[in-house]
């Protein structure tokens, strides 16, 4: 909420700096976004620069027919030419004017503001110029220059119009509506400095007129309380400059005297009003009810709205004219000829203004407040002073009123133990000041605890919500503690620690870590969302390679080299029950084709201390040729289609490969009985896989056989077609002796017999 | 052989020859010369008959080895350091290009938040992404009109199921797995229905912690948040709290942290506040206590959030939050 400064001055009288005020109220009460000017800049003598005039001389300018040159009285020994293009006055008219050297504010059109020059117009000298009320912030009116009553030449502006204005930026939390209105931030400010709080308009009622006001309402759950008053024979026009200026300054559009009374009103107390214009109500009256289903309504902002039987709705005998709380029809609104109004200040429930709200994708200044909870005592305090204030400017007479509610809620009482204040804030108060920072915001203390203030009432219901009352007037004076453990728990689980272990070990073979969005824009899964912000963030992904992929091709583009990306990060399936089954992967694209990817998961693997047990596998991104599985995943040669060149890739579920790590490690003694080596070539067909005569070597050779690795691959003439050489080395090593020439042999043969008999393989002499 | 040498003259002549090569092919001329197969003394002592001539050739043989090799070494030594003078390379060449890969900032400061509360004794979790509205909304008591509970701030998938706004549904699921006394904080990834600018993102990283223990106070929540601001800004930091709202924490506040850049004076990063915002924070509400089945007189808890994103955008001046998000190499390999 834009708070004018002077507007909350009607209130409370204040005389601290705003940036200590700014500082204050956001750590007490509502964060301060940050402090405007309003109107004229009050800086360097410019306030000085903006006087009342008096025009003595006015005659069209000789060279421009839209134009007058004008002579003004300043007070100054001679007046001054100004040429001026407004019409709407003439000789002895008291006027506004802007000396050179003024600066005037920024507005649209303006976006920089303006410094003025004394200058030739067409011909003529213009030393100023003469205001109209939006130049300077003083409404929203341009159809001519500013015409005052009779003042005394030379008077200083800002002596007769709010010239000049701070506005503090509040952010109110959601749970303060109290704080969407002037007045509650007034009643803060009294809180916080201990100063005196002026009393709240509209409290004392001035005698309230005996006419009725035809009021129905046929959902007390969804409109706890209607207030209703007519005024006959107002005289719609504009507000008072003063008005214009602070609903200005408080970010609202200035529209005619009786709307800008309801906003107004609305800002200061912080309870909604809606003005009609009796006569086009058929019945003359108010009926509060649910829509039907496809009932069609205007709004004021000239969208037709069809209506669910969910929308609460003001309307005639014959139809909706409004959308309760939140906007009112354009058939019935206050316009130029209206002469009768009928004021509403009601109470409208806030999840149902909420609903209604987000259907219609439309929100207001009343359905901001709504939807948070507005006090409903205030709708009678709103409901007279608007009127007040309509018969003081805009004529006319109160005739009616009428309060329809079904009982209104008491205000909460909740039991309050100072000392558990004490407990929660770690800090000590006194119960004396306690009470005294309660007392200033409206709660009384009674017996073994406070009545909370209505407009309270809907966020402070439990001792907790007293204790936050006192903690924040006492958040800068709560010490920095830790506290007192029993128990500890700061380890990393296993998972975690090997996740680390993960990382770092593919940083340390030159990977780059990126992060990609969990959403795309399409994949194969059920988990898509049905309004997606942009159709690339639409499906949670079930693979993180295609993500990788993008990112890779835009380093090519952008000309990186040795590009090596990884991410770790979840990939979302579908479950059994009804959510997916969220699995962290592990998944990588580096330059180089399949040996390099396979090379980079053994590492993995290795650093993991966790064996791969590679198979011929495939995925949709992969070489049809070049893939196999891990047992935890997938790795192989992307597909040509994906990149240019050869790309190796690979993913990984984290949780199958740290199930498959041998973390943590048990010793293995391998110095007392060293290792005994050899080098073994066989021929087999070219079917075999590398992987299986090491499988069935392992078998054969059993425990001893300690280590196995193929090393060379060879294909030749003299082998014959359809056959190849692979070779391989070996270790044998026993726990218990050291192994001996014959050891070797007989685990030679068994190795040789065994992939003879599987494989048909021949030694290779 | 007629004459008897003088071996003495002979000795001295070897010697000066030796000390006299300049270089280790001169010096083996002079050995072979002195020394060799056909040398005078390898004669001489071939042809030795008694025992004394015998015992000083092999004494003049000896030390002539000695001086042989002492000069040898000298001139290998000289040699060496000739050679290895002319081998000069241009030290300010780039060395050999070995492959050195980089943590993502988010991965470097989500173990920074780790080893931070690890120090404390808090463990560390992370829980489902895809949540049910029950623990993303109403176990954490967020009123039915909290505006987060609109699909115009959340993603939706149906009407029971959206992406976690936030890592607080961690706070329910370790409260419904373990009893207190709880010390736990859950790191990953939420989603907010923002629009892609430079300072939001839709996805992005949040750290939450949780305390649940007996006689907790906002005061050991000021503290452990001086903690981690600290491990995470630097040790001169300053933590102050602002009230706040959030629907499962009361009193809830927002912890600032001093503003790094001015330390405190006022500027365009804290908008001239001198303090830069760091998350939410508060103690944990009686009710969501309540729902978990907690005594609220007998526990009392803390709990704080505060984006991942964030920390590395203030941590390493980071302009535009994209950035970590786009996986260009130039921007990571920065890290």
């Amino acid at each position: 909420m834009r708070v004018p400064v002077s507007w909350l001055r009607d209130y409370v009288a204040m005389d601290m700096s705003l940036t200590e005020l700014a500082t204050k109220l956001s750590i007490a009460s509502a964060e301060i976004e940050g402090i405007e000017t309003r109107g004229v800049a009050d800086e360097g003598g410019n306030l000085g620069l903006f006087r009342i005039g008096k025009v003595r001389e006015a005659i069209k300018h000789p060279n421009a027919d839209r134009l007058q040159l004008t002579k003004v009285d300043l007070g100054e020994a001679e007046p001054r030419s100004i040429v001026c293009g407004a019409w709407n006055f003439g000789v002895g008219a008291t006027v506004a004017v802007a000396l050179p050297g003024a600066t005037i504010p920024a507005r649209p059109g303006l976006p920089d503001g303006l410094t003025l020059e004394r200058r030739k117009v067409r011909g003529e000298i213009s030393d100023g110029m003469i205001l109209a009320e939006d130049e300077i912030g003083l409404g929203a009116d341009h159809e001519g220059i500013m015409v005052f009553p009779e003042i005394e030449p030379g008077t200083l502006l800002a002596d007769v119009v709010p010239l000049s204005d701070k506005v503090l930026l509040v952010e109110a939390t959601g749970n303060r509506p109290d704080l969407q209105s002037i007045y509650g931030i007034a009643r803060e400010i009294a809180a916080i400095y201990d100063l005196d709080l002026a009393e709240a308009p509209g409290l004392i009622p001035v005698g309230t007129p005996g006419g009725p006001v035809k009021i129905q309402v046929g959902d007390f759950e969804r409109c706890s309380r209607y207030v209703g008053t007519i005024v006959q024979g107002v005289t719609v026009g504009h507000s008072p400059l003063i008005m214009k200026a602070r609903l200005l300054g408080a970010g609202m559009r200035p529209i005619s005297n009786v709307v800008d009374i309801t906003n107004y009103v609305m800002l200061t107390l912080g309870s909604p009003l809606h003005a009609f214009d009796l006569a086009t109500l058929n019945g003359g009256g108010i009926n509060v009810r649910r829509a039907s289903d496809g009932e069609k309504l205007t709004t004021l902002d000239g969208v037709e709205r069809v209506l669910t039987a969910d929308d609460l709705v003001i309307a005639d005998d014959a139809r909706a004219v409004a959308l309760a709380g939140i906007m009112g029809g354009a058939e019935t609104e206050v316009s130029a000829d209206t002469h009768t109004i009928l004021l509403e200040a009601a109470n409208f429930e806030s999840h149902g203004v909420f609903r209604s709200s987000e259907r219609h994708r439309l929100r207001s200044e009343a359905s901001g407040r709504f939807e948070k909870g507005v006090d409903p005592q205030l709708a009678d305090q709103a409901a007279r002073w608007a009127t007040e204030l309509i018969v003081e400017f805009a004529g006319g007479t109160w005739t009616s009123w009428n309060d329809v509610h079904a009982g209104l809620p008491a205000r909460p009482f909740v039991e309050f133990r100072p000392e558990r204040a004490d407990a929660v804030i770690g800090v000590k108060t006194t119960p004396d000041e306690q009470f005294r920072i309660l007392g200033k915001l409206g709660f009384e203390q009674e017996g073994t605890g406070v009545i909370v203030p209505s407009w309270r009432a809907r966020d402070v219901t439990r001792e907790i919500d007293i204790v936050e009352e006192i903690a924040r007037f006492r958040l800068e004076e709560v010490p920095f503690t830790l506290p007192q453990r029993r128990e500890m728990f700061g380890v990393l689980t296993r998972e975690q620690k090997l996740r680390r272990r993960l990382e770092d070990a593919l940083v340390g073979l030159g990977f780059a870590e990126t992060y990609t969005p969990s959403l795309r824009p399409d994949d194969e899964t059920t988990w898509k969302l049905p309004e997606p912000i942009s159709v690339d963030l639409t499906a949670l992904r079930t693979t993180i390679l295609p993500s990788l992929v993008e990112a890779v091709a835009r380093n090519i583009d952008a000309g990186a080299k040795n590009i090596a990306l990884f991410e770790v990060a979840r990939v979302y399936l579908p479950g059994d029950g009804d959510l997916p089954t969220e699995r962290v992967r592990v998944a990588g694209i580096v330059e180089g084709g399949f040996s390099r990817a396979k090379g980079v998961v053994e590492t993995v693997y290795a650093a993991l201390k966790a064996e791969p047990a590679f198979a011929r596998g495939e995925h949709r991104l992969l070489h049809p040729g070049k893939a196999a599985t891990t047992g935890a995943g997938i790795v192989g040669e992307l597909h040509p289609r994906e990149l240019d060149g050869e790309w190796g890739a690979f993913e990984l579920d984290l949780d199958d490969l740290f199930a498959a790590s041998r973390e943590p490690i048990t010793y293995t003694d391998v110095i007392t009985y060293p290792a005994v080596r050899q080098d073994i070539a066989v021929v087999v067909g070219e079917g075999v896989a590398a992987g299986d005569i090491v499988a069935t070597a392992r078998t054969a050779a059993g425990a001893e056989l300690r280590e196995i690795r193929v090393f060379d691959v060879y294909r030749g003439e003299q082998l014959g077609a359809g056959k190849k050489s692979v070779a391989f080395s070996v270790a044998y090593q026993a726990d218990d002796r050291t192994l001996n020439d014959e050891d070797a042999t007989r685990l030679r043969d068994a190795i040789i017999n065994a992939l003879a008999t599987e494989f048909g393989a021949e030694l290779r002499a | 052989m007629t004459d008897t040498p003088d071996w003495n003259a002979y000795e001295a002549e070897a010697a000066a020859a030796a000390q006299a090569a300049a270089s280790s092919d001169d010096l083996e001329e002079a050995r072979v010369r002195f020394l060799g197969r056909k040398s005078d003394i390898a004669l001489g002592l071939r042809e030795v008959r008694d025992r004394e001539t015998g015992m000083l050739l092999n004494g003049v043989r000896t030390r002539l080895e000695e001086t042989f090799d002492t000069r040898a070494a000298r001139l290998a030594d000289d040699e060496l350091d000739r050679r290895l003078r002319d081998e000069i390379v241009d030290v300010t060449l780039p060395g050999d290009e070995l492959p050195l890969g980089h943590l993502h900032p988010i991965t470097q400061i989500r173990r920074m938040v780790e080893d931070a509360f690890l120090g404390l004794g808090y463990e560390v979790r992370d829980d489902r992404e895809v949540e049910t509205v029950e623990y993303n909304f109403d176990k954490l008591a967020f009123l039915p009109t909290h505006s987060a509970r609109s699909p115009r701030d959340t993603f939706f998938f149906d009407p029971n199921h959206v992406l976690r706004t936030e890592t607080s549904p961690s706070q329910i699921h370790i409260m419904e797995e373990k009893e207190p006394p709880l010390y736990m904080v859950s790191i990953g990834r939420v989603y907010r229905r923002d629009a892609i600018t430079a300072t939001r993102y839709p996805i992005f990283h949040q750290f939450e912690g949780l305390a649940v223990d007996r006689g907790l106070t906002l005061a050991d929540l000021k503290g452990t948040l001086l903690h981690v601001m600290r491990a995470l800004y630097g040790p001169e930091r300053k933590v102050r709290f602002r009230t706040h709202y959030f629907p499962f924490t009361e009193p809830s506040i927002e912890p600032d942290v001093s503003c790094g850049i001015c330390l405190g004076s006022g500027c365009r990063t804290c908008k001239y506040s001198g303090w830069i915002e760091m998350g939410g924070a508060g103690m944990v509400d009686p009710t969501v206590l309540a729902n978990v089945g907690l005594d609220p007189e007998e526990w009392s808890g803390f709990a704080f959030g505060c984006g991942l994103e964030r920390t590395a955008q203030l941590r390493h001046d980071i302009p535009d939050i994209r950035a970590l998000w786009e996986g260009d190499l130039r921007v990571l390999r920065q890290f």
